[in-house]
């Protein structure tokens, strides 16, 4: 039982040690993201896709499937789209020790020139392995994480063949490593595993909206609601592509940028990752 | 005399190893995964590695003892006494480790594929879940094994259960080390994967099991030449799967290689095997490479990426796992030592030649007319046996175990939603049918051959005690953590205070109804009918209560703290007033046109 009590309470004890007071400014994190490029991971091994299209899992929406392409002819890998990132989610800045091992947080990592994050595969590898169910699908296809149920088995970490996710090593808040720049996004607890959420909290949000709204008007007009298909949502990294390289939108809405944006292109996703249908892919080339 | 020493030596580096240690596993616990060195690829390190290890050493004595009495094979009580302690503390040891390595450990629960007060199911396809259905069962089936053999010393009557615990221990020794190899063949990383990697895991288990009991018992003072012989006959069976291996893969571990495939070899050597310092030395080199080879298994990168380095912590861990097996192991030896060598549990020999001889005589009777010989003595009709019939009714109970398991869990909410199927219950279903049986078996033996007397009132206190304490254990898993209200709104809630008559369609048309009756054809699908909303039974009520029914839930009326403030949920109560107003008022027109 004593065991049992050390095991399960010790790292609920109170933090000892030196804890910062001073949160990090905004230029500590674009010092990390350019020491981050500096130290690029090898480049992607890039094969030829078809654009994605509804997903054939149980549950699946019909109206959604949300991606992104990364137009790799634009992109100069300038790095932009990890500090908005890192702002807009609340990414936390790692320790000197890790930032020397090539160990970062970012959600999107560089691979030579090419930024990468986490691709959303319609059968991610990662959500199979966990344990808790911590890991999981939404019907609109991205792959969510729950973080309250993580229990930090890492093994979801393991299984992702390009190492999209993100292990709390620190709690980066009492290490003043964190600062919560967005309201939104609540900062992630020292021992779970973080990735691209592919900003479902712009998603959640612009849904509420629109069903508050549409439900009114379906009152007022008698007009049968129209689906939600997330039009005018757009995440924090494409919005801050200087050279619009990054397209988000929604792979079964006709009138979505991203469909738009694909239509000519000839489409790559990494060779790890394009058996298990990747929403978030690579536009190189026209067809 | 000599053995004794050796022993005392071994108790103190025991100590020595500890003391370090429980500071590094101390340290490790408080400050999480940072504190050991992992490896980049699969975020994992030295505490799975000796999970793996110390996992595999545990075999042995089930091995030795069970698989072994099942099949006829004759070994003493003293070695199988022996096997059977280092297989406890070896379990006890193994799991700490996967506990432990958690990034949150309070959370291990989850990995239970048992449903809680929130209708929350473990992800039964992941191997972690199997894996530790299959070590707990494992672990409380070794220990009920133990203690069998222990009062079989004082009540002869408890034999009679010792040869069916172990025919239900033989394939679940086999079946824990397939799931735990499946951790690491069902992954994407290249150097875990393969077809071969349960018989791998298996042989290097058994491998490593045998070293350590061939050491222990070179720490006796005595030897079995029987348990020698299938060491090195594994040892060749492995070193074929590192060549297979090396051949699919270009995957060797140099340092496995000399240290436990080709020093063993040695014991082909009759000087080498016949000194005591030899078998031991051996031994000792087996149990290194092994764990090498676990290591760097579990850390492909280490040793290729110069990110990769052992620090204090890890060093730490590995000398408190061996210190812990020390100070157990020979503690437990020392209180148990009137169990293990007894005069009158010592029947086997002290060098094997008894075996041998027998072996011989068994040998030159298969020579002429074995086969008569055989019939007679050995022949039993099939389902016949003893043991059979006494399994065989606790066995059919663990199948309708099973059977109830697994249509308890199909029917969870989890396997609408995800493609899960039978298949991925499959790894769990014989640890239940061996837990469900074992249980019946003893609860039905006991009670037949009235055997609560025989057990002491410390035992009885005890067996209470696991009860109640398994009891709370359930009982808190099953309620989950407490569960606070998130801190962040969205923020289109906070911008403005919405318009009560949006809110209502928003967040409650769908139960209430868009004009304050019910939506009648949801409610009827899929929900109880909630409370009519009349003016009556509005203004009984007061905006107060209600506005706390909408913000904290009532029955099956959902909490919307959170989601609403207390001004909308008031505001939400002046619409529901108004809603039905309206009501009534259109209720007595009708009326009214009805009497018309």
């Amino acid at each position: 039982m004593a065991v049992a009590g050390i095991l399960f309470g010790c790292r609920k004890l109170p933090f000892v040690g030196e804890t910062s007071s001073a949160d990090p400014t905004i230029r500590q994190f674009q010092d990390e993201v350019r020491l981050a490029i500096t130290k690029a991971k090898e480049g992607l091994d890039l094969v030829r896709v078809q654009a994605p299209g509804a997903l054939s899992l149980p549950d699946a929406s019909r109206d959604n499937r949300f991606g992104m392409a990364i137009d790799l002819d634009a992109c100069d890998g300038c790095g932009k789209c990890i500090l908005a990132c890192s702002l807009e989610n609340n990414v936390p800045l790692v320790t000197a020790e890790e930032a020397a091992k090539g160990r970062f947080m970012h959600w999107i990592d560089m691979h030579e020139a090419a930024p990468f994050m986490c691709a959303h595969c319609e059968n991610a590898p990662c959500e199979k392995v966990c344990p808790t169910g911590a890991a999981n699908h939404t019907p609109d296809g991205l792959s969510a994480m729950t973080y309250k149920r993580c229990a930090g088995s890492r093994f979801c970490g393991t299984n992702c063949p390009l190492q999209a996710r993100k292990f709390n090593y620190n709690d980066s808040r009492k290490l003043g490593l964190s600062h919560q720049f967005n309201a939104e996004v609540p900062p992630r607890e020292k021992g779970v595993m973080e990735k691209c959420s592919m900003c479902i909290h712009r998603l959640q949000e612009d849904r509420a909206r629109y069903k508050t709204s549409s439900a009114a008007a379906a009152v007022v007009s008698g007009v049968p609601v129209e689906p939600w298909r997330g039009r005018g949502v757009k995440t924090a990294c494409a919005e801050s592509c200087p050279k619009n390289a990054i397209v988000f939108g929604n792979w079964l809405d006709e009138k979505s940028p991203l469909v738009e944006a694909t239509r000519n292109r000839q489409l790559y996703a990494p060779r790890q990752l394009a058996k298990f249908g990747p929403s978030i892919v690579y536009m190189m080339g026209r067809r | 005399m000599k053995g004794t020493s050796l022993q005392k030596i071994l108790f103190y580096l025991g100590l020595v190893l500890f003391i370090p240690g429980i500071l590094a596993f101390g340290s490790a616990l408080y400050n999480g995964p940072s504190a050991w060195s992992t490896d980049a690829r699969s975020y994992w390190g030295v505490p799975i590695a000796l999970f793996v290890f110390w996992i595999g050493l545990a075999h042995a004595g089930t091995l030795l003892s069970a698989i072994f009495l099942a099949l006829g094979i004759r070994l003493d009580h003293r070695t199988a006494m022996l096997a059977e302690l280092s297989t406890l503390c070896c379990l006890a040891i193994a799991g700490i480790f996967p506990l432990m390595h958690l990034g949150v450990i309070e959370n291990f629960y989850m990995v239970i594929p048992f449903a809680d007060a929130r209708g929350n199911f473990a992800n039964v396809m992941s191997p972690l879940v199997w894996d530790f259905c299959c070590i707990a069962v494992y672990g409380i089936l070794s220990l009920l094994f133990f203690w069998t053999q222990l009062k079989a010393k004082v009540n002869s009557s408890f034999e009679k259960l010792r040869k069916p615990v172990a025919w239900i221990l033989f394939p679940l020794v086999l079946w824990v080390h397939t799931v735990v190899s499946l951790d690491f063949a069902s992954t994407l990383v290249p150097e875990w994967r393969g077809a071969f990697f349960p018989v791998y895991f298996i042989a290097g288990a058994v491998y490593s099991g045998l070293a350590l009991v061939n050491g222990l018992l070179c720490l006796e003072g005595y030897r079995v030449r029987l348990l020698e012989r299938l060491m090195l006959a594994v040892s060749w069976l492995l070193l074929v799967v590192w060549l297979w291996n090396f051949l699919l893969k270009g995957d060797f571990c140099t340092s496995a290689f000399i240290l436990a495939g080709v020093i063993p070899q040695l014991l082909l050597v009759e000087s080498v095997r016949d000194s005591r310092a030899g078998r031991g030395l051996i031994s000792l080199s087996v149990l290194f490479g092994l764990w090498a080879e676990r290591f760097y298994m579990v850390m492909p990168s280490f040793g290729v990426s110069q990110n990769c380095s052992l620090n204090y912590t890890d060093l730490g861990l590995i000398a408190f796992s061996a210190g812990t097996f020390f100070l157990l192991f020979l503690g437990l030896r020392r209180v148990l030592a009137s169990y293990v060598s007894d005069a009158g549990t010592f029947f086997g020999e002290v060098d094997g030649s008894d075996i041998a001889k027998n072996e011989i005589a068994l040998g030159e009777n298969v020579g002429h007319d074995s086969r008569d010989d055989q019939n007679k003595d050995s022949y039993v009709a099939p389902w016949s046996t003893e043991e059979f019939r006494l399994l065989r009714m606790p066995l059919l109970c663990g199948i309708l175990g099973v059977v109830l398991f697994s249509t308890w869990s199909l029917n969870q909410n989890a396997f609408e939603h995800v493609y899960l199927t039978l298949v991925n219950i499959l790894p769990v279903m014989y640890p239940i049918v061996a837990l469900v049986a074992i249980v019946v078996l003893y609860l039905r033996y006991f009670w037949r051959n009235n055997l609560w007397k025989s057990t002491s009132k410390i035992e009885r206190y005890l067996v209470a005690l696991l009860l109640v304490m398994g009891g709370l254990f359930a009982g808190a898993f099953y309620a989950g953590g407490p569960s606070e209200p998130s801190p962040y709104e969205p923020t289109f809630l906070k911008e403005t205070v919405s318009e009560p008559s949006l809110l209502w369609n928003a967040r409650c048309s769908s139960c209430h109804g868009t004009d304050g009756n019910f939506n009648q054809k949801f409610v009827r699908e899929f929900y109880p009918v909630p409370q009519k909303l009349t003016l009556d039974r509005l203004d009984s009520l007061g905006v107060d209560s209600l506005a706390h029914v909408i913000l904290n839930g009532r029955g099956n009326m959902n909490a919307y703290l959170g989601r609403l403030t207390k001004t909308e949920a008031k505001a939400l109560v002046e619409y529901m007033r108004m809603l039905a107003r309206n009501n009534e008022q259109k209720n007595e027109r009708d009326a009214v046109g009805e009497v018309d």
